[in-house]
């Protein structure tokens, strides 16, 4: 790059992005809050985690021989097939975390405890993690299927 | 199996500040958030939202993932802002609001010390930048991620990211020119 787009670049950097509404903050508030006050959210297993079950320690298992197989001959680890926390081996780091979201259910409304109104949703997710070894070219990706339930309050007018 | 309960407990692998709480996080990297997610989405509500919605997922799920806190977070809103895009029972009250600040009334950095219009100048020059150009240099300079982490990010290679990256700084500076040019 040459000196005046370099310039330019740092003059960028300067810029500092707005903060954040205190309206947003309330809402994260509010439901980081509800979530962990009357586990709103509740994580459940179903049924074709059990499909996928298998699929997931087939892959793990796969990429655990092939980060063994590129590992130094050298240095045979006796008997424990430990590939992440062996001293020597791979540091794996995690690189990526997502959440897809594949089906989003309203279930109608419900009655909390306190007698109040709020909305049940139903929402399942695949989770996938990617990790990967900076010194290698090793990565392990891990896949699973959650659902979670949101219970969001109504307020009728 | 050892392997497996590896992969589901990974917090030994860096020190995070389990102990913080998400108005500390949300502090240091909620600005840097906000910016990412109005690439991503059409409105300054709807990137409000994708903060909100992968904040919280983050917060939630994989904040006990160890590793560099922002890449992660940063992939959280993005997936939230596309998974928004999608929900088309929203779509009508979404291009209202989206129309409502097209006009570019809500900015997206705060005043620097060169003035208001410079700032206003540099949004706008942002705005007209090509959207794979303009990700890779939001990420880049205000997301402060790697080429590497870029290229993670938006599925390209790092040195397409990093190619990106320079064509993006010279347009972006070519449309300050040109901005400066008719006053």
């Amino acid at each position: 790059m040459d000196d005046e787009l370099q310039q330019f670049e740092a003059e960028l950097k300067q810029l500092r992005p707005v903060t954040p509404s205190r309206e947003l903050k309330l809402r994260i508030e509010a439901e980081l809050t509800a979530s962990a006050g009357e586990s709103a959210e509740n994580p459940r297993p179903f049924w074709w985690a059990w499909i996928a079950l298998p699929a997931v320690m087939a892959t793990a298992a796969a990429l655990a021989l092939v980060v063994f197989m590129s590992s130094p001959v050298s240095a045979p680890p006796t008997g424990a097939p430990a590939v992440a926390v062996s001293p020597g081996g791979p540091a794996f780091k995690p690189v990526s975390a997502e959440n897809v979201l594949l089906e989003a259910k309203d279930e109608g409304l419900v009655t909390l405890a306190d007698g109040s109104a709020a909305r049940r949703v139903r929402q399942s997710y695949i989770d996938t993690i990617v990790w990967k070894d900076p010194a290698g070219r090793a990565s392990l990706r891990w896949s699973v299927p959650r659902q979670e339930e949101r219970v969001v309050p109504v307020v009728f007018q | 199996m050892t392997l497996l309960r590896q992969t589901t407990h990974p917090q030994p692998m860096e020190d995070v500040p389990a102990h913080d709480s998400w108005k500390t996080w949300f502090e240091l990297y909620g600005p840097k958030l906000l910016l990412c997610a109005r690439q991503w989405t059409r409105s300054a509500a709807d990137a409000e939202d994708a903060v909100q919605e992968g904040f919280v997922r983050y917060w939630r799920h994989q904040r006990s993932l160890g590793g560099e806190p922002l890449p992660l977070l940063i992939t959280s809103v993005r997936r939230a802002a596309l998974d928004l895009a999608r929900r088309d029972a929203r779509r009508t009250a979404r291009e209202q609001r989206a129309e409502a600040d097209a006009d570019g009334v809500v900015p997206v950095f705060a005043t620097p010390l060169a003035g208001d219009e410079r700032r206003a100048a540099i949004e706008s020059a942002l705005r007209r930048l090509p959207p794979e150009q303009r990700d890779v240099l939001v990420l880049k300079i205000w997301g402060e991620l790697t080429f590497e982490q870029i290229a993670a990010q938006l599925g390209l290679s790092p040195n397409t990211a990093a190619s990106r990256y320079r064509y993006a700084l010279a347009a972006l500076r070519q449309e300050m020119s040109v901005a400066d040019c008719h006053g």
